[in-house]
């Protein structure tokens, strides 16, 4: 059977709306805070390669002309006035000038003094290799020595510069990375915290969830304990009801109805011969007498089988089937008498009851030609069976008050209930009850 | 004249044993020594006052009228008992049989055939009511024709059926063996086949055989 569950509790808690808030607002939080990470390094990563790409470029750059300043000097030193030489340092001067102005455009304000001191010395040389070659060779390898050294010297400045510049590239991720750190840092507490709020606040909705599942369970049980006690008791009830009124029927109306037999069949007796008429009258009321004697023992024995009380269950259900064999066209074959001895009357009242009512619907519905009643004992229980060879029913499409009835007796004795039937196939009612441990029944 | 048979009657309601007090006492022949209300009442009384019959109502409180008959015969073997009852069922008859009653009487008719039942019952002979005879062949035919079986009683040889009778009304084997001049062993091996023709176990079922049969009553 299944049993209702109770209804949703109309009134919500706004909890789990709270919580949902929370955990969108805890991944939209992460997501954001992800998304900014991601943007910061990839800023950083592509600032990283710009310096990278700079550095090298000027590494280019100043390499380039201190080999372009090296071979104009030396070429200049030789002291040869061909045109081709000209022409070479001519294209070697354009060449620095062009680096230097590569150079300049960089915006360097350190390097800016130094380059523009280049351009000068680079002039100062052009003019001095002009003037060398109307002075002598040796003034001009004077003047052109400090020049060189110069040269050497910028040349160290310039790497100093760099190395500085690196240096101050490197502050700067720093800086930028301790600002992501501190961003991550703050994004991952706040994140921490918001779950560690949201795992407390699910914790206490679980937990209260289960309390109510389990007030409601310990309910559900208790009301069904209930409804199974009260159906107990109605079948009780009912049985002890059906007793009374059938001990009432058979002990004041049979009874006295008995009597006024036996006074009127000693009245038929005493009337006189020559008086046909009154021993007609007599016999007349000896048949109501007897009819309504019949008639109330019917009806007691309805109600409560007194074989049950006088004879056993064995006896009473081999009577049962007799009588339906009787009024009915169904052939009733009882085998009970081996196992019905010593059963609790409880048991012996539902197992009859039960006999009573497969018997009543096959004769009512089956169209069954002979049925079988068996009772058999097995260890501590007690399993009867009756089958038919009627028309059968499908038992899930239809189940009559005369099955629930029996199924109701059978579970308040904590057995168990089977309906075998389907169209054409015959009936087969089975009832295995648990019998009571001694202590129990004692 | 022979002493008059003493007879206790045990039924619950006053006023029907009232009435069954009238129609023994009206008997030259029979006289009632006492009268019990319930199953446990009737033994102690049989006990004390020894009476040839008991006539026992089977529906009493505290103790049924059939465990009754059996204690008393069980502490009175000669005490004999008339059942009586409301039903004619073979359950109820068969019962009272295995508790040792001679007779079995219906409440309906108990007016008119009470006294002969106990005399019947006090020599040692079967009685029924001719009621409980009807019933119990009705149910034993409808039974044979709804089931296609046969009448066992017609594998029975005309030697057989003498001996079912003689058994049934209550003789010994010794005393059919005097009556038919035959050896106590021989009617006890045709009594044995007449059990085993008619699938019976034991002389309850035997005598209910034959008040079904109407052999007798």
């Amino acid at each position: 059977m299944t049993v209702a569950i109770a209804d949703e509790d109309p009134k919500q808690s706004p909890l789990r709306w709270i919580l949902l808030v929370v955990f969108a607002a805890l991944l939209t939080l992460m997501m954001i805070a992800g998304a900014f990470a991601l943007r910061d390094l990839r800023q950083m990563y592509a600032e990283q390669q710009a310096v990278r790409h700079a550095f090298a470029d000027r590494a280019r750059g100043i390499s380039n002309l201190c080999l372009s300043i090296q071979v104009y000097n030396q070429t200049a030193s030789d002291g040869d006035f061909s045109g081709a030489t000209r022409a070479k340092l001519d294209g070697l001067s354009a060449q620095i000038r062009a680096a230097v102005d590569r150079l300049e455009a960089d915006h360097h304000q350190e390097e800016g003094p130094l380059l523009s001191s280049i351009r000068t010395l680079v002039a100062r040389q052009q003019s001095l290799y002009e003037d060398r070659r109307r002075r002598n060779a040796v003034l001009a390898l004077q003047d052109s020595q400090p020049l060189n050294e110069m040269l050497l010297a910028w040349s160290r400045n310039s790497s100093t510069w760099s190395s500085t510049r690196v240096h101050n590239d490197d502050e700067a991720m720093l800086v930028d990375f301790g600002k992501l750190d501190g961003t991550l840092s703050k994004s991952f507490i706040i994140a921490l915290a918001s779950a560690l709020l949201l795992v407390v606040a699910c914790m206490i909705y679980i937990l209260r969830l289960e309390r109510q599942t389990q007030v409601r369970y310990v309910q559900l049980a208790r009301n069904r304990h209930e409804l199974q006690r009260l159906s107990s008791r109605l079948v009780d009830a009912q049985e002890s009801e059906r007793r009374s009124i059938s001990r009432e029927l058979h002990d004041e109306i049979g009874q006295s109805l008995g009597a006024l037999l036996v006074d009127l069949s000693r009245l038929s007796a005493s009337v006189p011969p020559d008086r046909p008429e009154v021993k007609e009258q007599v016999e007349r009321m000896k048949g109501v007498a007897e009819r309504s004697v019949q008639a109330v023992r019917n009806i007691a024995l309805l109600l409560r089988p007194s074989m049950l009380d006088d004879l056993g269950l064995g006896p009473a259900l081999e009577w049962q089937g007799r009588e339906v064999s009787r009024r009915s066209d169904i052939e009733v074959e009882v085998h009970a008498e081996s196992a019905s001895a010593d059963l609790p009357p409880e048991y012996a009242t539902t197992i009859y009851r039960l006999v009573q009512e497969a018997l009543n619907n096959a004769v009512r519905h089956s169209g069954a030609r002979t049925a079988k009643v068996e009772l058999e004992r097995a260890g501590r229980r007690v399993c009867v069976r009756i089958s038919d060879d009627g028309r059968g029913f499908d038992p899930k499409r239809t189940r009559g008050l005369g099955i629930l009835g029996m199924e109701e007796r059978v579970k308040r004795l904590g057995g168990d209930f089977t309906v075998l039937s389907s169209p054409g196939q015959g009936t087969r009612i089975a009832a295995d009850l648990p019998l009571p441990t001694e202590s129990a029944a004692a | 004249m022979s002493r008059k048979t003493r007879v206790l009657l045990a039924d619950d309601h006053v006023l029907i044993r009232a009435g069954l007090r009238m129609v023994v006492d009206a008997q030259p022949d029979l006289t009632v020594v006492g009268e019990a209300g319930d199953g446990r009442e009737a033994v102690a009384m049989a006990e004390n006052l020894k009476p040839d019959v008991v006539v026992m109502d089977i529906g009493m409180p505290t103790l049924n009228g059939i465990e009754a008959a059996s204690q008393v015969r069980e502490k009175l073997p000669d005490a004999q008992i008339v059942m009586l009852s409301m039903h004619s069922d073979e359950g109820y008859v068969l019962r009272a049989l295995k508790a040792g009653a001679k007779a079995y009487l219906l409440k309906d008719s108990a007016e008119t055939d009470l006294a002969r039942a106990i005399r019947a019952a006090a020599e040692g002979k079967s009685f029924f009511s001719p009621a409980v005879g009807r019933v119990l062949l009705e149910d034993y035919v409808r039974k044979l024709q709804r089931t296609g079986g046969e009448d066992s009683y017609d594998l029975l040889s005309p030697r057989e059926r003498e001996i079912l009778q003689l058994v049934a009304e209550g003789k010994s084997s010794k005393e059919i063996a005097n009556l038919l001049n035959l050896s106590v062993y021989t009617v006890e091996t045709h009594r044995a086949r007449v059990m085993q023709k008619l699938n019976l176990r034991g002389i309850p079922e035997l005598i209910l055989y034959a008040v079904r049969k109407g052999i007798i009553a």
